[in-house]
């Protein structure tokens, strides 16, 4: 059966021209070269090299930047291309964010102009990956404590420490890097190759399986001195770019909890107990309009953030909530699709189980779940409550 | 020279056609599309400009709802685009004289088009139109490459692959084949939404389209198609022996 996307408040209707086609486009896409092929893909633990190029080809990467062959497209096209991408998989939808959002982002707006030339053109066209380098083994949630380093050297920067659960970083030809000189967070751009650089995959992952995670690891790593990101200081750089990304995760997940309802409303309709199909029952029912109630309203989350991030008057709280809740109502359609699934919920048949297992990993990544109920409520009470310390 | 690359919108496959009152409901038809045989018309095109042979002009005939068709074809390469408007519905000599006025209108020496459209199914757009305009017509064609002022062109034969060579004016309607419409990018998206549209109505390409010669009385539903039936168990195997060779004559 063809794939028809729940959209019961017709946001459909809100979109240009453009943003439709661009969005039929990429549905298409995942349709024809995501779908058939991401089972294979989560049991090799592979991120297939053609989506990089094919990803490329279509020229989404870094939707809303412009200027130096960067797409230029609204925020509400980029949502959608969230969507579509995490429809077929969180992790598809990873690399695009990874590489738009948090890599390309941070040297179009703090980069030089040398920076722009040498890196964007490439990477809006998936000829050059990226990946995002600020978690590391002991410090998560709390990024401002960072250990890694960097050292000015005269005619060049000494890295020391290490990342962890870098999206993309063992595919990456570049990472943008968040390490303290002279106490202060810096951005620096590290290339594959550079003396004393390593990114070893992380194996064993039950989520986002078909996404590349990987340490890095700088041992006294040289690099240049104009590999510095000159305009920016302290953690709003890292954080500029999580907002841009975690905007997409908004759109994503409504994505991802499309494909779960659609997913149970066929199986409950065609699943026949007791003599009639399981659609029938009113529990059942109950979840199908619980779903419909929770993705309508995150679509208008997502949708109304996007008209925000386009005018320029949205504030990071309103991005938390949408990116809190989506994520979270998104798994929690994921569990209850698998749920109406019934044994075939756990087989590789069905979407569920794969969407439910990558959305733990969205639901942590991008400022976990709590989290953002903690930047919310700082907004709410203006008391800070992620640390003891004043 | 260029190649004109007929269009026309139709209901997509994937959508619900529901009728009422002895007519297709239009209105709840939620998604239309280029008509698939049209979309190999359409690839040929483009790989014929990019062999260096003149410009692509997209045309459609239909509703203010089809100029839909020309910007996407615009998205995957179309250089010129012509609508012309019919809000009514028209008959197939109707449309075939406005398509052939457009054709004439753009200079065009080489018109590609689907073999049939997927909702009427009635295949007298591409013969239709080369009898107007008195060029020649190789039907149900995969392939059309052009050298000088001769094209060459691949259809499925009754035992394999024909190839037949024809000058230059020639109407082509394509099958099926092997190349499938391109994606499009980002790029094309955003010029296809600068590109111009040449709207006609039949006044402006000097056509009096007079009555329709056509009236359809009624739409229906095809029938429904009778349920399948299981069969489980060893046991039931000369039962559906005999059905398959008594009631459905395969063996
Ligand atoms: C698949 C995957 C890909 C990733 N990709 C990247 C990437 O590309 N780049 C990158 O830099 N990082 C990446 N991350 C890391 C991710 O951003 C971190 O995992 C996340 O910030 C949480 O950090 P943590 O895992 O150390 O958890 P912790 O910070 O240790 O949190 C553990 C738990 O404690 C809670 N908690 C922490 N502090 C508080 C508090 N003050 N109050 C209440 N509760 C609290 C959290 O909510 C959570 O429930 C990725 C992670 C995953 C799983």
């Amino acid at each position: 059966m063809a794939y028809e996307a729940l959209d019961f408040y017709d946001i459909d209707s809100l979109l240009t021209e453009e943003e439709r086609m661009v969005r039929d486009m990429v549905r298409d896409w995942v349709e024809d070269r995501v779908l058939p092929n991401i089972e294979d893909a989560c049991r090799d633990g592979v991120f297939p090299d053609e989506w990089r190029v094919e990803i490329g080809e279509m020229g989404i990467l870094g939707a809303p930047l412009e200027g130096y062959g960067c797409p230029g497209l609204s925020y509400i096209a980029y949502g959608l291309i969230c969507q579509e991408l995490e429809r077929g998989d969180s992790g598809v939808r990873s690399f695009a964010s990874v590489q738009g959002s948090l890599a390309m982002y941070p040297i179009w707006d703090f980069g030089s102009e040398e920076q722009k030339e040498k890196y964007l053109p490439g990477m809006a066209k998936g000829e050059l990956v990226g990946c995002f380098g600020l978690t590391e083994p002991d410090y998560g949630s709390n990024p401002g404590d960072m250990i890694t380093r960097a050292e000015d050297k005269g005619d060049h920067f000494l890295l020391n420490g290490a990342k962890m659960w870098i999206t993309n970083g063992t595919i990456a030809d570049l990472a943008v890097v968040w390490a303290k000189l002279e106490g202060e967070i810096r951005g620096f751009i590290v290339e594959k190759g550079d003396q004393g650089f390593s990114a070893p995959e992380m194996k064993g992952k039950h989520s986002l399986k078909a996404s590349v995670t990987s340490e890095l690891v700088f041992q006294d790593c040289k690099i240049p001195k104009d590999r510095i990101l000159p305009d920016v200081k302290g953690l709003r750089g890292p954080f500029s770019c999580l907002n841009n990304a975690r905007y997409g995760i908004s759109w994503g997940a409504v994505g991802a909890a499309q494909s779960c309802f659609n997913s149970a409303r066929e199986y409950a309709l065609s699943r026949i107990q007791f003599g009639h199909p399981i659609a029938s029952f009113q529990l059942v029912q109950n979840k199908l309009s619980w779903m419909l109630r929770e993705i309508t309203k995150g679509q208008l989350l997502a949708y109304h953030i996007g008209k925000k991030k386009g005018d320029g008057s949205w504030i990071p709280e309103q991005i938390s909530l949408a990116k809190m809740n989506n994520v979270d109502m998104a798994l929690e359609i994921a569990r209850m699709s698998r749920d109406i699934h019934g044994a075939n919920g756990i087989l590789d048949e069905y979407p569920v189980m794969r969407h439910m297992a990558n959305l733990e990993s969205v639901k942590t990544y991008e400022g976990t779940h709590d989290i953002h109920n903690l930047i919310i409520g700082r907004h709410i009470t203006g008391i800070q409550s992620f640390t003891r310390e004043p | 020279m260029g190649v004109a690359v007929l269009l026309k919108q139709v209901p997509d496959t994937t959508a619900k056609i529901s009728i009422s009152g002895d007519r297709v409901d239009e209105a709840s038809i939620t998604k239309w599309s280029i008509s698939p045989y049209d979309e190999y018309a359409l690839e040929n095109a483009i790989k014929l400009k990019e062999s260096g042979f003149g410009d692509v002009v997209a045309i459609t005939c239909g509703p203010s709802r089809s100029a839909k068709c020309l910007t996407e074809a615009a998205a995957v390469g179309a250089d010129r685009l012509i609508h012309i408007i019919s809000e009514s519905p028209l008959d197939s000599i109707q449309v075939q004289s406005l398509l052939s006025a457009a054709v004439k209108e753009s200079g065009c020496e080489v018109v590609m088009c689907g073999k049939q459209a997927a909702d009427t199914n009635s295949g007298s757009t591409g013969p239709g139109l080369a009898t107007t305009l008195g060029f020649s017509c190789v039907g149900g064609v995969t392939e059309v490459s052009i050298e000088g002022g001769n094209a060459s062109a691949t259809r499925l034969g009754p035992s394999g692959l024909e190839q037949v060579e024809v000058a230059v004016p020639c109407v082509f309607t394509f099958d099926k084949g092997d190349s499938e419409l391109r994606r499009p990018n980002v790029r094309g998206i955003m010029m296809a939404k600068k590109k111009p549209v040449d709207v006609f109505s039949a006044e402006d390409l000097g056509v009096d389209v007079g009555d329709s010669m056509v009236e359809i009385k009624s739409h229906s539903s095809p029938p429904e198609k009778k349920p399948g039936q299981k069969f489980v168990g060893s046991d039931s195997i000369p039962e559906v022996v005999s059905k398959l060779r008594e009631e459905a004559n395969v063996i």
